[in-house]
């Protein structure tokens, strides 16, 4: 099964209790020490997500609309359905694989430098890390109407500033890649933060003489950086790369107060597209194939990443 | 030397060293300004949104009339009243309950193996990826045929299970950091288990265990989507209350900016007062 | 190669001085080790002339020019480190080519030069390799390699032999001195290790909080050290400390141990007539404790016990209680049989005294 990221835990291997003798029965006192440790929280998971998930799964399998209490047996027929909708194969499910892409390729960047901006000491870095911190700390929804203020296309301050600048107005949200865009632009603007005070830790654990040598062997900035620091934060990169991969995925609040999957469901991503099925257009049992396709896209899609960066981390030890 | 270029002894070397200190100096005056610009730019904005009255609110560069009127209108609104005390409820029922289950969770975790771990571990991870809408949606029907929709418990349970998945990691990440010989010696010493686990482990992770209560708390208070589809009249909560301010024609900003601004004040005080345990937190 | 001048070195951290008024001249292709306990500024003297450290006043030459200003990869030099500070993600061929590729030089010279320090160093098998499948002597002769390729004036190592075991760094020491032999470079070499201080160096210069107090040639440190603390800290099993009075005697002056006394050698009289104060430290290093009765005219010997014995397999280390409180360390023959509290007769040997002013640890001489 699933086995611990080696870059996850504090660079320090877990070990292990101690044996016990064989001649013990199955579930012994360890066992029940550790049933009983998760037990609270196996029940939570398994009342509000596991039953809940089943209870979609049945529903998928059944024409069930939010306000047509028969729900007859239908099969894949909810399935099939989705999976040759071309809004869903065209636009939903490449908007949301663009989004993962460019928002985590973005971030990961962006964290990268400001890593490497509070990597030093210098008078007012706290305040500075402050400050870069706080995108991540605020909700969602308020990072989204914020920007979605900002770039109001009559009176936000990029509107202000276009026309001083002497472009015309864009109205952002009325089409497709603008909208994008700043979907785009928020999720990076918040998670950022993120990227950079865990690649900050990882740049402060690597250890000083190589890149003395470094120094010495006459490296420049650049050099040092592709050849020395990268190398070596490889596998904090890939354990986050992975994290927010998975997150990315699921975006729903950006988009939605944003564009709410707009224009004319264009920017659609995954979860508004089931949030919409189902609210919208009532249609439960549509909505929970949706899910569930997402669901196993998703689940597959980690786990390849994750062996990937399973073999990122390993071979770069 | 000034501030900004410390004795080499203090920090590995850094890229910029390469460039000449007058360049160097440049960058770092360019790339604060930036950080400033992009980061805190935003919230000013929005902040000065919300001292605006509601007719110079589309005028917001030109003018200076601020005032105090939009948080005067929104605290007067008793659905918003309502929602803030309503968070605030959720979000802290939540991390209470949530730090006794997902501490114990991690230190399982962290502390054996074998199958029953394996088999846990890997539940947590299918749904850590699993996609929130995914069981939140058929959740929706259950909690109304369970009669909990719209309550409490029916907002409650379901944060809990979301901090259960994502925090375990944290608290089995500082579990593992912490030497089990400690415990083992109070075993050896005749402790039981729970005896270890209670007056062991648990003491020394109590810098964690506030990371954790912080971020769980802050994760409630900013979420979303749960909020959206289990929550209805009784237990309305900030960000979808917020929300419906957007939604609607012809958008209040100024009121809904004053609304944002309180909403956002928990985080701004958090990341001012306790940074040091989000930062903690937030490795992974 | 070229000479290195250190002029009035300081390095203070605030108010903390950790390197203090160095002075010191390694000569062209001179090998000088710098030697002292933890926290003595060997280290960061050696950071500074490396370009590590800014260097808060003096100047330090490196052949004509002042290297204050430069960085380090304008000094012209190579450094080997504690922890090998191999690049990790690259081949030991890369490692090697690395410096002189950040220099511009052409491919097929690269190549040449790396292969010939390779030879040098007896690493052709590894070139292809990456540092973490190499063993830790192997690890340390990729760095030494790194600096040879390049053809540097200075050569500078930091504790380069602290990470190996003991039985390595033997090896690695001999090793060293073959590189010498082969690339006779100007060298700074640093370590806490005296034996690597003795057998490494031309000169030694023994450092303790931030100051030099000795430079001389290894044997001149060990016969005639300066002080109390170089003294000490040279030579293994370190120096036994007495607290002795001068006293006239049948005319000759003596030094008197609690139950014992020692004529003061003619030579060395007129050197203590002048002290002041009547009582000293004496020094004697293990191996001047001699078994047996002293000439007569040498002095007397003294009855001692024997506390602990130490098999070394060469010879016996023996610590012996001599009086109430005196613990003494002698070097015998491995052969003789010494049993627990077993009573001796010793005595010292007059050519193996020193003598140190009791307040400031300085040599009589």
């Amino acid at each position: 099964m699933a086995k611990t990221h080696p870059a996850v835990s504090n660079g320090v291997a877990p070990r292990t209790a101690p044996d016990q003798p064989n001649a013990e029965p199955r579930l012994g006192e360890k066992e029940r020490f550790m049933l009983l440790l998760i037990a609270p929280a196996g029940i939570v998971l398994v009342l509000f997500q596991i039953v809940p998930i089943i209870f979609g799964a049945n529903a998928s399998f059944r024409d069930w609309q939010l306000f047509n209490p028969a729900q007859t047996w239908v099969g894949l027929k909810h399935y099939l359905y989705i999976l040759s909708d071309s809004t869903f194969l065209t636009v939903v499910l490449p908007n949301t694989f663009l989004l993962m892409f460019l928002s985590v390729t973005l971030s990961l960047i962006g964290g990268l430098a400001l890593a490497h901006y509070l990597h030093r000491n210098f008078a007012g870095q706290w305040l500075m890390q402050t400050i870069i911190l706080l995108p991540q700390m605020i909700a969602p929804v308020i990072g989204a109407m914020m920007m979605r203020w900002v770039f109001n296309d009559q009176f936000g301050v990029v509107a202000a500033f276009l026309d001083w600048v002497g472009f015309g107005p864009i109205s952002w949200l009325a089409q497709r890649w603008p909208s994008f865009f700043i979907v785009i632009f928020t999720d990076v603007w918040i998670w950022t933060p993120w990227f950079a005070l865990i690649l900050l830790a990882g740049l402060r654990s690597l250890p000083r003489e190589p890149f003395e040598a470094a120094q010495i062997d006459a490296a420049g900035a650049w050099r040092t950086f592709t050849h020395l620091t990268l190398p070596m934060l490889r596998p904090v990169i890939a354990v986050c790369v992975l994290i927010r991969s998975i997150d990315a995925f699921r975006t729903f609040d950006v988009v939605w107060i944003l564009t709410g999957g707009g224009p004319a469901r264009s920017t659609e991503v995954f979860s508004i597209y089931t949030y919409i099925e189902t609210f919208v257009n009532l249609d439960f049992g549509r909505g929970s194939a949706a899910a569930i396709i997402g669901a196993l896209i998703i689940l597959a899609v980690a786990g390849a990443m994750y062996k990937v960066a399973g073999r990122v981390t390993d071979v770069s030890r | 030397m000034t501030a900004l270029c410390t004795t080499r002894s203090d920090r590995p070397y850094c890229w910029t060293d390469a460039l000449a200190p007058g360049g160097r100096r440049a960058f770092f005056w360019l790339a604060t300004i930036a950080i400033v610009l992009l980061f805190l730019g935003p919230i000013v904005i929005l902040v000065v949104t919300s001292l605006r009255p509601g007719w110079a609110v589309f005028y917001i560069y030109r003018g200076t009339d601020f005032t105090l009127q939009n948080y005067r209108d929104v605290l007067a609104t008793e659905a918003v009243i309502h929602a803030f005390v309503n968070s605030f409820l959720v979000a802290t029922l939540a991390t209470i309950v949530s730090i006794g289950v997902t501490v114990s969770s991690g230190y399982m975790l962290s502390r054996f193996r074998g199958p029953i771990p394996r088999a846990w571990f890997g539940t947590i991870y299918v749904f850590r990826t699993v996609p929130y809408i995914s069981w939140v949606l058929p959740l929706y029907l259950v909690c109304y045929h369970l009669g909990i929709y719209d309550t409490y418990a029916g907002i409650l349970l379901p944060h809990i299970a979301v901090h259960i998945c994502f925090f375990s990691w944290i608290m089995k990440g500082f579990f593992d950091g912490i030497d089990p010989s400690m415990e083992y010696a109070a075993l050896v010493d005749g402790c039981t288990r729970w005896g270890a686990f209670l007056r062991v482990a648990l003491p020394s992770a109590i810098p964690a265990i506030a990371a954790l209560g912080i971020l769980s708390w802050l994760y409630t208070w900013n979420e979303f989507l749960f909020a959206l589809i289990l929550t209805g009249h009784n237990t309305a909560l900030i960000t979808v209350t917020m929300a419906q301010f957007v939604t609607e024609l012809g958008t209040a900003w100024n009121l809904m900016s004053a609304m944002a601004v309180m909403a956002m004040g928990p985080a701004i005080i958090i990341t001012l007062f306790a940074q040091k345990y989000v930062v903690r937190g937030l490795r992974i | 190669m070229a000479q290195v001048v250190l002029e009035e070195v300081n390095k203070e951290y605030g108010s903390v001085r950790a390197v203090v008024d160095v002075n010191l001249t390694v000569a062209d292709g001179e090998f000088v080790v710098l030697v002292g306990p933890s926290g003595c500024g060997k280290s960061t003297t050696l950071r500074m002339v490396a370009g590590l450290e800014e260097i808060t006043r003096g100047l330090i030459r490196i052949g004509e020019r002042v290297v204050n200003r430069l960085p380090p990869k304008d000094r012209d030099i190579a450094m080997v480190f504690q922890n090998y500070a191999l690049y990790q993600h690259m081949t030991v061929y890369d490692n090697l080519a690395f410096g002189l590729r950040n220099r511009k030089v052409r491919e097929a010279d690269i190549k040449t030069e790396v292969m010939r320090a390779a030879a040098v160093l007896g690493i052709e098998q590894l070139l292809s390799r990456k540092p973490r499948e190499l063993s830790g002597g192997q690890q340390q002769r990729v760095a030494l390699g790194r600096c040879v390729v390049r053809h540097p004036q200075v050569f500078l190592f930091d504790e380069p032999l602290s990470n190996l075991d003991a039985k390595l760094r033997a090896q690695m020491r001999i090793e060293l001195k073959r590189l010498r032999e082969r690339v006779a470079t100007t060298s700074i070499y640093v370590t806490h290790d005296q034996v690597e201080a003795m057998t490494l160096g031309d000169r030694v210069v023994v450092m303790l909080d931030g100051r030099i107090q000795q430079v001389a040639t290894p044997l001149e440190i060990y016969n005639r050290p300066r002080n109390r603390f170089v003294a000490g800290f040279i030579g293994a099993p370190a120096m036994n400390f007495l607290s002795v009075e001068l006293q006239n005697i049948d005319d000759h002056l003596h030094a008197v141990a609690e139950n014992f006394r020692i004529r003061v050698p003619q030579d060395r009289v007129s050197e203590l007539a002048c002290q002041r104060a009547r009582a000293v430290v004496l020094g004697v290093r293990p191996e001047h404790v001699l078994m047996g009765e002293p000439r007569p005219e040498h002095g007397t010997g003294f009855d001692a016990n024997v506390e602990v014995t130490e098999q070394l397999g060469a010879e016996l280390l023996v610590a012996v209680r001599a009086g109430g409180t005196t613990v003494l360390a002698s070097r015998v023959d491995a052969e003789a049989t010494l049993a627990l509290h077993q009573p001796l007769r010793l005595s010292l040997d007059p050519r193996g005294l020193h003598f140190f002013d009791r307040e400031s640890g300085e040599a009589i001489r």
